[in-house]
């Protein structure tokens, strides 16, 4: 069966919640990315992300503890599947590999 | 205040919180509002309240979007449910393609469902009303009414009405009895007048004021401490009312009466309920009736101390925990204390809840009739469950591929057992509602058949306590069995096309059709026994000729000018005839023990029959004399007897003539003896009957015609009593006519039975032709086959009609002992009545299996005469 097919955004929210490990919600995994892509994310793509994703299977959540800045509201804590790690292992290799085949053509090109 | 400003803006913007409360699906709701909380407060400490205010609502507006209306799917495979909404759509979905596509199925099932359970309901009213007579009094638990057995060895008899004292004397000296009242006929007064208005009225009564009060008779307008206040106040009815003053109000009104009485009207009573046993239209006081009785009376009689005067219905209420042997032993002392020598006397007690349905002595009376017809409308609810499970078992075999399907994709066994039962329900829904349609339709004809006033009274809970029990029961009965083969095929088996054994040979189904047939027989035999009986007894030679002679009774005036209008009336064309005598032929009503002859027993009471009769009265009615002469019309008449067979007899004379007989106070000689003739209804066995002579209380005239001038003779017999009473209305009636009344609930009786058993039959013959129907279709091809092979079309007839024969003969065998058993019970309520005869059963069967075959027949001519050809290429 064919790998089902992994948008650009959707794999860095995927690897922001592989990265977080276990502390990985909403507004956090809003606030690394940000952090680290200086991208202007919204709140609501990012849960639109991970509910694509967590149809997809690639990642599972759970409610986890409630908190005062929260009123009280438990935030729900996203963890990758085994599946979603092997998608981006994959989705690495796949980039490795190219990478490798272009790094040494392109050095004559430098050298132009 | 500072302190109250700062916490409203630290919390972010409730407007924007509630809109995404409308907007978000409520299991994201929390996740999604707690990041943002979160947000907000880490915004506020970043940029500062208003910018993060701003950035809430930015934030929020980014999830009004469709992804967040919807539910998070959850990640577990959805689960079935038995009751789930869906499941419950697809029963129903799948249940009406099966009725539509099947139409001739479901029409036959639906019709035979329709009018069972419309009869059945039908019935079941009649029944319910009937039960409910007398129930309706708040304390008729502890109601009785006051009964005595009276008289000796064939003569005992009970009489429901006693004597004035007994009802006082019992309340004031036995604890058990909390309260008492007597009710008498009111002969006195008749005729009330109020303006120009004057009715006859024939049904009004005396009674004690505690009538309103123990009874629930309540008084809606009047004093129910003293709804009497004095002898000339009357209550009526508030029909009664009408009757006389319109929409006036009646309190106060005066109504006139004969002999320059009046009555002043003291209050009004709603109508009695039809269901009530005790139905009048007038109430006097009882006083008023003591008064007239005993004003003039010299001897000191009153009604105190009148032991003597059997003329009172008395009703007791009694304390809940009293022992009724022991009061009707007190009562019976308290008796004899009074009047010592009413030895033969016993008092009994029945309860008022009982008295419609039961006669006096508290043996079945109409309670047979209620039972009767309450297995009437059980046989006919249970034939239409036949029907039904029949045809759909028997048809089941055609779905076996579907259930079987069904399972192979994962429906559970009870998931199916559902699917059956919501395609019954469906079924029955539309039964239901056509019978409703039909009980509409047919309660007119069926209150005219019955002689009820029944009403389909939809906020009366113990209709919808019937109607939910009918069709509660009907479908449990019906669907259950269905359900449970059609929900157990194995897969595998019926896929391959072998069914289990069960439903291949149809046991089961054998022995519901043999049940079908043998209620039909049975129904059958019991019509013929019933109407035969109907027409024995109003066949049977009566022993007196009634032909042409209508009679009517005389009031005073005419009666004392009796030879005038003798002479007149035979001088008018069209009567042949014309005698008197004291009481209706037809049902002579009065009785009397005190009489007295040579070689009468101690202690012994032979009650019999007076009528007074004048020298016409035997040749006119053709009474044949068997001894002795007839009256002569002289005065020495008034000391002499004629008894009829019964009365010698019983009496034990040997050669009666000339022998010594006293008649209450008249000591005089038998001079005749008439051949016994029927003065009563066939029930009862023929009693002793004595004619004596005395003209002034012979008030019944009989006239008659020669057949051919009879409305000349009525005009004429009116003429002369409106010359003597013109306020009075001329009541005349034919023998013929009051004897067929004699017998009208009989009659009424028979005839509903014919119809419902009518009903029955064409039931379970409907279900025959769809399970004959449905056996032909399966075997065409078989059919085709042995007619390919040589088969004649009548072999093939005899081969698709044998096997129902052989049921049909099955259930004559088994409902002959039973029709023969329920009917001779039923026959020994008559005292005059036919034999069972063994041809009543051979014809019934004979009907039956006619009946069957007719329906069956049709079919298999049908499928007979089908061109192998074509039945062949079907596949």
């Amino acid at each position: 069966m064919k790998r089902s097919y992994l948008g650009e955004f959707e794999e860095i929210v995927l690897l922001t919640v592989a990265v977080m490990e276990g502390q990985a919600y909403g507004v956090a995994i809003t606030h690394e990315i940000i952090e680290q892509t200086g991208r202007a994310v919204r709140l609501n793509q990012i849960h639109a992300a991970l509910d694509r994703l967590e149809d997809k299977g690639m990642v599972k959540s759970e409610m986890g503890e409630p908190t005062a800045e929260r009123g009280g509201r438990r935030k729900r804590l996203f963890t990758v599947t085994a599946y979603g790690r092997r998608t981006l292992q994959e989705i690495q290799e796949v980039r490795v590999s190219f990478w490798d085949r272009l790094l040494s053509p392109l050095k004559p090109a430098t050298s132009l | 205040m500072p302190c109250l400003y700062k916490r409203k803006t630290m919390n972010p913007p409730r407007l924007a919180d509630r809109l995404l409360r409308l907007f978000c699906a409520s299991d994201r709701l929390e996740e999604v509002q707690g990041d943002l909380h979160e947000e907000f407060t880490y915004q506020l400490r970043r940029i500062g309240q208003r910018r993060a205010r701003w950035r809430y609502w930015w934030d929020v507006v980014g999830f009004l979007k469709p992804t967040f209306l919807s539910k998070r799917q959850s990640d577990t495979y959805s689960t079935t449910y038995l009751m789930s909404s869906i499941m419950i759509r697809n029963y129903f979905r799948t249940a009406w393609r099966n009725l539509v596509k099947n139409r001739f199925y479901s029409l036959i099932n639906i019709t035979g469902l329709t009018a069972g359970l419309a009869v059945g309901m039908l019935i079941l009213l009649w029944v319910q009303d009937e039960l409910s007579f007398d129930r309706f009094h708040q304390q008729s638990a502890n109601m009785y009414r006051l009964e005595n057995w009276a008289g000796t060895g064939s003569s005992r008899q009970i009489w429901t009405s006693t004597v004035a004292p007994i009802a006082e004397m019992g309340k004031k000296e036995l604890p058990e009895i909390k309260e008492a009242v007597r009710l008498s006929y009111n002969y006195i007064y008749t005729l009330f007048k109020y303006k120009d208005k004057t009715v006859n009225e024939e049904n009004t009564t005396f009674a004690d004021p505690t009538l309103f009060s123990m009874f629930d008779f309540p008084l809606i307008q009047g004093n129910p401490v003293n709804p009497f206040p004095d002898n000339h106040s009357i209550i009526l009815t508030e029909s009664t009312a009408k009757r006389y003053f319109g929409n006036d109000n009646p309190i106060g009104k005066v109504l006139t009466t004969t002999d320059n009485n009046s009555f002043k009207v003291s209050g009004i009573i709603r109508d009695f309920p039809k269901n009530s046993s005790i139905q009048r239209d007038m109430v006097l006081p009882i006083s008023l009736m003591f008064d007239t009785m005993y004003r003039e009376r010299t001897d000191g009689r009153d009604q105190r101390n009148d032991f003597h005067n059997f003329n009172y219905d008395t009703y007791y209420v009694l304390q809940p925990d009293a022992s009724i042997d022991q009061l009707t032993d007190k009562l019976r002392n308290i008796h004899l204390r009074n009047k010592p020598d009413d030895t033969d006397l016993t008092y009994l007690l029945q309860p008022l809840a009982d008295m419609h349905l039961y006669r006096a002595d508290g043996s079945n009376g109409g309670i047979e009739t209620v039972r009767m017809f309450s297995i009437i409308a059980l046989l006919i609810l249970v034939i239409a469950c036949i029907n039904y499970v029949n045809l759909s078992t028997a048809r089941s075999l055609l779905r076996s591929k579907e259930v079987s399907m069904r399972k192979i994709v994962g429906a559970a066994k009870s998931q199916l057992f559902m699917q059956f039962l919501i395609e019954t329900a469906l079924l029955f829904a539309l039964a239901t509602i056509l019978a409703f349609g039909l009980m509409y339709a047919l309660l007119p004809a069926y209150n005219q058949l019955s002689g009820k006033e029944l009403v389909l009274d939809f906020s009366d809970y113990r209709l919808w306590r019937l109607i939910g029990l009918t069709i509660v029961g009907t479908l449990a009965a019906s669907s259950i069995y269905p359900a449970l083969l059609l929900s157990s095929f194995e897969p595998l088996k019926a896929l391959k096309g072998k069914v289990s054994p069960r439903l291949s040979e149809a046991t089961f189904r054998r022995v519901l059709v043999v049940t079908q047939f043998a209620v039909s027989v049975i129904l059958i035999a019991s019509t013929l026994i019933i109407s035969n009986q109907l027409k024995y007894i109003q066949s049977k030679e009566l022993g007196y000729d009634k032909t042409h002679v209508f009679g009517f009774f005389m009031r005073d005036e005419m009666s004392q000018h009796y030879d005038a209008v003798k002479a007149d009336l035979l001088n008018q064309p069209g009567i042949a005839a014309v005698a008197r005598a004291s009481s209706n032929i037809v049902q002579i009503g009065a009785q009397t023990g005190d009489n007295e002859w040579d070689g009468k027993e101690k202690g012994e009471t032979m009650f019999i029959r007076p009528v007074a009769i004048d020298k016409y009265f035997i040749p006119f009615f053709k009474i044949q004399l068997l001894r002795g002469v007839n009256f002569t019309d002289s005065p020495a008449d008034s000391l002499h007897f004629i008894l009829n067979e019964t009365a010698v007899k019983r009496a034990r004379i040997n050669d009666p003539i000339g022998k010594s007989f006293r008649l209450w106070k008249d000591k005089g000689t038998i001079v005749g003896v008439v051949k016994d003739f029927h003065f009563e209804s066939m029930r009862q066995k023929i009693e002793p009957a004595i004619f004596y002579y005395r003209p002034s209380q012979m008030r019944a005239l009989y006239v008659k015609t020669t057949g051919q001038n009879a409305q000349e003779a009525i005009a004429a017999a009116q003429r002369a009593y409106k010359r003597y009473n013109p306020d009075f209305p001329f009541d005349y009636a034919f023998l013929d006519d009051s004897f067929n009344r004699l017998y009208k609930s009989e009659q009424q009786t028979g005839l509903l039975f014919n119809v419902f058993a009518g009903i029955a039959i064409l039931i379970s013959a409907l279900g025959l032709f769809g399970l004959a129907t449905y056996t032909a279709q399966v075997r065409t091809r078989e059919i085709g086959v042995r007619k390919v092979l040589g088969a004649s079309v009548s072999s093939i007839i005899q081969m698709l009609a044998k096997d129902f024969i052989k049921l049909v003969l099955i259930a004559i065998l088994i409902a002959t002992p039973i029709a023969w058993y329920a009917m001779s019970q039923w026959l020994q309520d008559f005292a005059y009545k036919i034999d069972v005869q063994w041809w009543v059963f051979v014809l019934a069967g004979f009907l039956a299996l006619a009946i069957a075959l007719l329906t069956v027949s049709f079919q298999s001519i049908k499928a007979a005469l089908m061109n192998p050809v074509k039945s062949l290429r079907s596949e």
